[in-house]
């Protein structure tokens, strides 16, 4: 096996697509990057690599850090790592969930084919573009008060359900059927509240979409066939988290977590790895005010659901139930969550931190709904608007190697400022109109930021999952019609 | 990055998925007001001169911190809390800075503009700047003109980071580097 030096640290392969910094020095664990050769040039491009060397330090990491195949920079811990850290003697850190709590995907399913919406895309864009909030500023479905904001952190979609903003079925096909159990609104500042009351059911901007999409490709006829998902079928896709509430939490207890741990804090390479100690009050605060916003979040895409419902229904002139908008599923990518996975021979209890990684369970999992216990988890990974998206599911060897974790985009390659100078948001959406592709966006800015040629190959990030067994392609899609901030 | 030369109190530089402004100042408090001038450019690229309905207004806020890069931090996250409760951005941003009565005050002070202690109040927003004594705190007063968020084509940053976060003199003044959530 061959090795791999890049910006002065060396990684060794293991076996194909996993590449291994050995534990030296400060770490406190090796480090693993899941990749081919193409990525890790990409990966190693930027400061992914020793942030992840960085995360090793965290106390109480298991076996080792990883990186997936979609990684980059981010902020003290990498975009596209996952980190298995003891929950009794362990810690847990904001900073390895990230700022955006609980940003996310779900995908609705349409009885539709591409045929029937041909012809409407210009009418649909415009339509989920007026009825969906985006933007800086933009509002949201629902402009409210702390009260109801409080409610909503501590019950989740079942909120929503109540609020005839959602279906029993979409609980019960959404992660934790979209109610975290420890969520607590009182452990949520009032900052983050007077932030949240404004904002629920919004997509906000940056790399947050929704896009009407088609299905190009079908790889496993059965486990599609269980999804609700055929070829040329019509689908939707929502890309948003827990907007400036999530943000607060995350934000308040960094600096929380920094005045109330220092000793801790000085022990770690990077103040954005500020950690709480398991089993302390700021750990179990923390993970409750985490859920709270998890909760918020759900809801912000269950509104974004209903408000989409609402548009296919103006637009075909019939009701959601009989186009067929059920809830396929919802993912967070962002997230850190007690989770029971099996460590050197032992069933240990673990903070699962995934921060741009999306839980890949296989079949067979408790935690998978019911609806897909017998052939897997939905896993939904966005692509660019010129390269498409796919649908996978949890795959056999995901609990062995990633904690149950795969990748959760494409991953970006080139700067959002580089990206301006490169592209100019008119042509980009000129060029994608010529695919049949139709955006509309609040700001030409944010097009250029998210034109195509910015992210990685997402075949290639697909190929590496399905290559380690963490998560097999089901299907892919490609876009029809995308609005954003 | 210590002591380069930027051609206006900030630009803003790349960083993979989210964005970095690197400021300078003459004194600590001129440098976090170019930080936070470089958090509204990175927001929206044409700022204009007053908001939609021709006005100009601005608003005031307090923070205080136990070190400079924690009042920094505090201060940069403020200005979001404000950008989303008041809904809209706050450009042309000034400031001042009180150091802690407990710092040496014979410590050279002149680039700092700093009215030496006592500190009289504390900011006690919730989440933020728990523990210490107020004699032990930084402390900074600030003030921005808010341009409604209706009104300009701005997108969001997401939260302040201390990835990277750099704060030093330089033979000029004083540098700062901070990246951004996107």
């Amino acid at each position: 096996m061959s090795t791999y030096d890049a910006n002065g640290i060396t990684l060794q392969q293991v076996r194909e697509h996993v590449w291994e910094i050995p534990q030296d020095g400060e770490m406190g664990a090796p480090a693993r990057v899941l990749a081919s050769e193409a990525l890790l040039d990409e990966i190693s491009d930027d400061r992914t690599l020793q942030q992840l060397k960085n995360a090793t330090q965290l106390p109480g990491v298991q076996e080792h850090a990883l990186c997936m195949p979609d990684g980059h920079q981010g902020y003290g811990f990498p975009v596209g790592g996952v980190a298995g850290i003891d929950a009794e003697n362990g810690c847990i850190s904001p900073g390895a969930v990230g700022f955006d709590v609980n940003c996310g995907v779900r995908m609705v399913r349409t009885n539709l084919a591409y045929g029937d919406v041909e012809g409407h895309e210009r009418e649909l864009v415009n339509e989920l573009f007026d009825a969906i909030p985006s933007g800086l500023g933009g509002g949201g479905v629902v402009e409210t008060d702390v009260a109801t904001v409080e409610d909503v952190l501590d019950r989740g979609t079942d909120w929503a359900l109540e609020e005839g903003y959602a279906t029993r079925e979409d609980l019960t096909h959404c992660e934790d059927e979209g109610q975290r159990e420890e969520a607590d609104a009182d452990a949520v500042s009032q900052k983050a509240k007077d932030r949240g009351k404004n904002q629920l059911g919004s997509l906000g901007s940056g790399n947050h979409f929704l896009e009407v999409q088609r299905v190009t490709d079908v790889f496993r006829p059965e486990v599609a066939d269980a999804y609700g998902l055929a070829e040329n079928q019509v689908v939707v896709l929502i890309h948003c988290g827990s907007r400036g509430l999530g943000h607060q939490v995350c934000t308040d207890y960094v600096r929380r977590i920094e005045e109330a741990h220092p000793d801790l804090l000085d022990r770690l390479p990077d103040k954005d790895l500020a950690a709480a100690p398991a089993g302390s009050d700021l750990a179990e605060e923390y993970y409750r005010a985490m859920g709270a916003a998890i909760n918020y979040a759900w809801v912000n895409r269950q509104l974004i659901t209903h408000r989409t419902r609402k548009a296919f229904e103006d637009v075909f002139d019939a009701e959601p139930k009989d186009l067929g908008m059920e809830l396929l599923y919802d993912v967070a990518h962002n997230i850190a969550k007690k989770e029971v996975h099996d460590v050197d021979g032992e069933d240990r209890e673990l903070y699962v931190h995934r921060k741009g990684a999306t839980r890949a369970f296989p079949a067979g999992r408790p935690e998978v709904p019911k609806a897909y216990r017998d052939v897997g988890q939905p896993v939904i990974i966005p692509g660019s608007m010129g390269a498409g998206s796919y649908v996978l599911r949890g795959g056999d060897a995901s609990l062995d190697r990633t904690f149950g974790s795969t990748a959760h985009g494409a991953g970006r390659t080139m700067s959002r400022t580089q990206a301006k100078q490169d592209f100019w948001g008119e042509d980009v959406r000129d060029d994608l109109e010529g695919q049949q592709v139709y955006v509309k966006a609040q700001s030409g800015a944010t097009i250029a930021e998210e034109a195509p040629g910015v992210y990685k190959d997402v075949d290639e990030v697909i190929r590496i999952s399905e290559a380690l067994g963490i998560g097999d392609p089901v299907a892919r899609t490609f876009p029809v019609c995308n609005i954003k901030g | 990055m210590s002591g380069e030369v930027l051609q206006m109190p900030f630009e803003l530089r790349d960083h993979t998925a989210d964005v970095a402004v690197a400021a300078t100042g003459d004194d600590l408090a001129g440098v976090f007001a170019a930080v936070a001038d470089g958090l509204a450019a990175a927001m929206c690229e044409e700022i204009p001169d007053s908001d939609g309905d021709g006005n100009i207004e601005r608003f005031s806020l307090s923070v205080a911190a136990e070190s400079r890069e924690a009042l920094l931090y505090d201060y940069l996250a403020e200005l979001i809390y404000e950008r989303d409760v008041r809904i809209v951005l706050p450009v042309d941003n000034e400031a001042t800075i009180r150091r802690p009565t407990t710092v040496d005050q014979s410590e050279p002070a002149a680039s700092e503009r700093i009215e030496a202690g006592p500190i009289e109040s504390e900011s006690t927003d919730d989440g933020s700047t728990n523990g210490g004594s107020a004699a032990d705190r930084w402390l900074l007063d600030a003030s921005a003109r808010g341009v409604a968020l209706s009104s300009i084509d701005a997108r969001e940053v997401k939260a302040v980071t201390y990835s990277e976060m750099a704060l030093e003199r330089t033979p000029d003044g004083w540098h700062a580097y901070v990246v951004f959530d996107v």
